[in-house]
């Protein structure tokens, strides 16, 4: 099959990121030292030679890209330092660009001034929209969705969503589409769909598995509240907890069990599960923000804009929203009704943005574990299937 | 004291291949020559290899010759077991300061007979040429070739029990021995200080030393020695003979987490030279050499390279990632393989013993004593390299040898005739002032 060769691919993937990939001599040191390749899907060498060699398609179909955790284990020990963890984090950035046809994550990625603006802009346009239609401040008794309905605020929502949602799936298509080709089973091999979701998406997703167990090797000095996995996983179940009892209140909404806004006590368990999730939120990305600056892992130091503003607007999410729970149980005050419209607009940046943000990866790198713990039925099972060799 | 005032028309500090080759150059050619060895014995990093590359001739056999030569000869003055304490220039010479230690055995006394090595009751680590895989007594001859076959006292170890004292034939052991000053008046000087390996623990990834079953390769030139700690390869942890031995190159070279970006040039030649001698000595072993790259440079080297194919020795490139070990303390190493095809494979393979194929370090900073600038890689520098291959940026000092960067035996000598010549030259021109063109008078020039 012939390879289209792109001579300015090296070029164009230095803007996402520090890459100096081309000091790479091919030595392999990156891939045997790193924790998480194995004996056939081992990386990231193979994805330094797609940069030198300017072979963009292969990059962009290679798994391997989304199933590094960026250990920085390869940056340390490279004998020519060139990088190898930052040029993977880079390629993913470039990847997520390559995968969204909208060119806004190229815009989001490479350029902090525009950056910078089109998130002030976003900020005034989420916030004019909902003020507008706010209703006056009620200063007797808390009424934050009477200020700002809450149907409007579950059907911008619900509108939102199938947008973000479309969006993802035309990267996640594409992604998918590459990806699962370069995977090279012949064609008709039964492959075991089922048996890859309980493994993709429990064990490593959920579990954090390979994180938690092989790239702990940089961590070895903190303990493990301190651990790059359990702040990144603090991270994922509080948003994933945020986002069910979310959609858990809406629900109760529709069957008319409970309105939006009730006054429920502090233990009532969908604002429990919220409050934990918060928490684990807010823990996560402190922790996460606060190494980073203190750049005390390989990993953090090189953080790129698009870092810091993901895990701010995740910050602000978690701050805005445990005020607002506190505001909740307070005397009403202004700073209530402000507070509610701050949440809005932060979290409606970070989900208006997420097909085009560092958010994505959530994505890309979930059908990447899928397609990874993706194997073969066994033999026994391919009988059926067509001869695959011719 | 007449000893302690010398006057010669060069110095050469060290006494390793390339300094003993100055030096004998020089003196053939009728110049009064100095030679100051800060070891026991000169014979530098040669005399305890095995055989060389790629001949396979005895080491040995090479080298002691060369330092009898050296010892021997009329027109050089040996001083071993000494430092240089500073240098001066003096008009178009140098005056040099330096420090004879104490032997706490008489040099011109002793003969070599090792009366007092067998009354000696107590045994210290043989550190300095066989890492601790043997022993000698407090006083001993440094080893069987030593030049000068003289006894020396580890006194930091000496009960003072006065055994060999009463057994020394020629009353040569004297406790009471203090520093000796010696004075060295020279129109030149020639750096031979040679070089340095990575030491065993450098790199963590490598067990940083803590790996009994990794050894270094000036080790295995120790095993394969026929003057050797045991006589035969045996590997450190429990004795065994191994089956299976790899070799991991650039072991301390080309890494800059070690801050050695540059090739260090025998170790790919010797790691091959091992492989061979190790197929002999044990020739049911299995023995591997993972590499970066074959670097085969010198005449004769490539076949030398084919050689080891043909006779079995496994290639396989891969730089080693990590070592680590199982239960039986076998060497475990982790590397991605890179088959002909391209095809990959990221693998961890068990071996008896491993080899770090570690790289050549400069010896030492010589810029505060000798005022010689080094290079980025800390070795001596050579402004002007491809002309001038062993004329530093100072007048009147040459360098030679693996003083100047990596390098090997053949190209040590060949260094060494280049700097004896440079030297000559610089000597014959008056002391380096190139405009007083004449013969100095008191030299006196005999031709054989
Ligand atoms: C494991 C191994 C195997 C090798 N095998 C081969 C081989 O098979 N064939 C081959 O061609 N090459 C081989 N080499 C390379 C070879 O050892 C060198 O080329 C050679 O030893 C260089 O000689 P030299 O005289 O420049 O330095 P050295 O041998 O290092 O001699 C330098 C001398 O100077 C002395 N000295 C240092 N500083 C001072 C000071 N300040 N004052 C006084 N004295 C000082 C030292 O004590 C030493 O005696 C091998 C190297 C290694 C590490
Ligand atoms: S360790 Fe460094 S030089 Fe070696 S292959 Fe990886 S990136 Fe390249
Ligand atoms: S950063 Fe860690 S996980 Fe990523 S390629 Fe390097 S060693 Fe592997
Ligand atoms: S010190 Fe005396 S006994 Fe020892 S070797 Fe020399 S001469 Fe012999
Ligand atoms: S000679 Fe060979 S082993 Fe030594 S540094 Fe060079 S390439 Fe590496």
């Amino acid at each position: 099959m012939a390879e289209r060769v792109n001579p300015y691919f090296l070029k164009e993937l230095k803007k996402y990121g520090d890459v100096r990939i081309e000091e790479c001599f091919n030595c392999g040191n990156c891939s045997a030292i790193c924790p998480l390749s194995t004996e056939e899907d081992n990386f990231p060498r193979r994805m330094n030679r797609f940069a030198q060699l300017g072979l963009r398609d292969r990059l962009l179909a290679s798994k391997e890209l989304w199933l590094c955790y960026y250990c920085g284990e390869c940056t340390k020990t490279c004998p020519r330092q060139a990088d190898p963890g930052e040029y993977m984090a880079s390629a993913r950035r470039y990847a997520i660009a390559s995968y969204d046809p909208t060119g806004l994550a190229k815009l989001l990625y490479t350029s902090p001034v525009l950056s910078v603006i089109f998130l002030l802009v976003l900020a005034v346009a989420i916030g004019l929209f909902f003020f507008q239609a706010s209703a006056p401040m009620d200063l007797q008794t808390l009424r934050l969705f009477e200020f700002i309905p809450s149907a409007l605020i579950h059907n911008a929502g619900i509108i939102a969503g199938v947008v973000i949602v479309l969006a993802a799936l035309v990267g996640m298509v594409s992604m998918w589409r590459r990806t699962f080709q370069a995977l090279g089973y012949p064609k008709g091999t039964r492959l075991d769909w089922w048996g890859a979701i309980w493994k993709a998406f429990g064990v490593e997703v959920l579990g954090q598995l390979r994180y938690r167990k092989d790239c702990e090797s940089s961590a070895v000095n903190k303990p493990w509240y301190a651990q790059k996995w359990f702040i990144h996983a603090s991270m994922l179940w509080g948003f994933l907890g945020l986002f069910v009892a979310t959609a858990l209140n809406y629900l109760l909404e529709l069957l008319s069990v409970k309105a939006t806004g009730t006054w429920v006590p502090l233990w009532y368990p969908i604002r429990l599960l919220g409050t934990v999730s918060g928490l684990f939120l807010l823990y996560g990305t402190s922790l996460a923000l606060l190494r980073r600056f203190r750049k005390d892992d390989t990993s953090y130091e090189k953080s790129t804009f698009s870092d810091w503003t993901f895990l701010a607007l995740m910050w602000l999410a978690g701050v805005t929203g445990f005020l607002l729970e506190i505001a909740v149980y307070l005397p009403p005050f202004a700073w209530s009704y402000w507070m509610l419209l701050a949440h809005l607009i932060v979290v409606g940046e970070l989900l208006l943005l997420a097909p085009f943000s560092k958010f994505a990866h959530a994505v890309y790198r979930s059908i990447a574990l899928y397609l990874w713990t993706l194997k073969p039925l066994p033999e026994s099972e391919q009988a059926s299937a067509p001869a695959a060799a011719d | 004291m007449s000893t302690n005032q010398i006057k010669v028309d060069a110095l050469v500090v060290g006494g390793g291949i390339s300094g003993m080759q100055t030096a004998l150059d020089l003196g053939d050619q009728g110049y009064k020559v100095a030679v100051v060895e800060r070891k026991s014995s000169i014979g530098g990093k040669m005399i305890d290899l095995s055989k060389v590359f790629p001949t396979l001739d005895c080491c040995s056999c090479i080298t002691t010759p060369k330092m009898s030569a050296t010892a021997h000869h009329d027109n050089i003055t040996l001083l071993t077991y000494s430092e240089i304490e500073s240098i001066n220039r003096d008009g178009n010479g140098f005056k040099v300061q330096a420090t004879k230690k104490p032997r706490y055995v008489r040099e011109d006394d002793c003969t070599g007979c090792r009366s007092c090595e067998l009354v000696c009751p107590l045994e210290v680590s043989e550190d300095e040429h066989e890492f601790g895989r043997t022993s000698h007594r407090v006083v001993y001859v440094p080893f069987s070739t030593a030049v000068p076959q003289k006894a020396l006292v580890d006194l930091d170890h000496c009960l003072f029990c006065g055994k060999c004292i009463q057994a020394c034939p020629s009353d040569a052991i004297d406790f009471t021995q203090q520093p000796e000053p010696v004075e060295i008046e020279t129109r030149s000087i020639v750096l031979a200080t040679g070089f340095e390996t990575t030491p065993i623990n450098a790199k963590k990834e490598y067990g940083a030393g803590k790996l009994r079953n990794v050894i270094s390769g000036m080790m295995m030139e120790r095993l394969l020695a026929p003057t050797g700690p045991y006589g035969r390869v045996l590997r450190p942890s429990d004795g065994k003979m191994p089956a299976s031995i790899a070799y991991v190159q650039c072991a301390g070279s080309r890494d800059q987490t070690l801050g050695v970006p540059y090739c260090s040039r025998v170790c790919c030649m010797y790691a091959i030279k091992q492989a061979m001698l190790l197929s002999g000595a044990l020739p049911l072993a299995e023995i591997t050499i993972y590499y970066m790259d074959i670097r085969t440079f010198g005449k004769g080297y490539e076949q030398f390279y084919q050689n080891a194919k043909a006779m079995g020795v496994e290639f396989l490139k891969g730089k080693v990632a990590r070592i680590t070990e199982d239960e039986n303390q076998n060497p475990i190493v982790r590397v991605e393989l890179i088959d002909e095809f391209g095809k990959t494979r990221v693998t961890e393979r068990q071996h008896d013993l491993v080899v770090l194929s570690v790289g050549l370090l400069p010896g030492g900073n010589p810029q505060p004593k000798f005022g010689v600038p080094v290079g980025e890689d800390g070795f001596v520098q050579v402004p002007d390299y491809n002309v001038f291959p062993a004329v530093t940026s100072q007048p009147g000092i040459f360098v030679t040898g693996a003083a100047a960067g990596p390098m090997d035996i053949v190209d040590s000598i060949m260094m060494a005739g280049a700097a004896a010549s440079s030297a000559a030259s610089y000597l014959e021109a008056g002391n380096g002032s190139r405009k007083e063109a004449q013969r100095q008078p008191e030299r006196s020039v005999e031709y054989a």
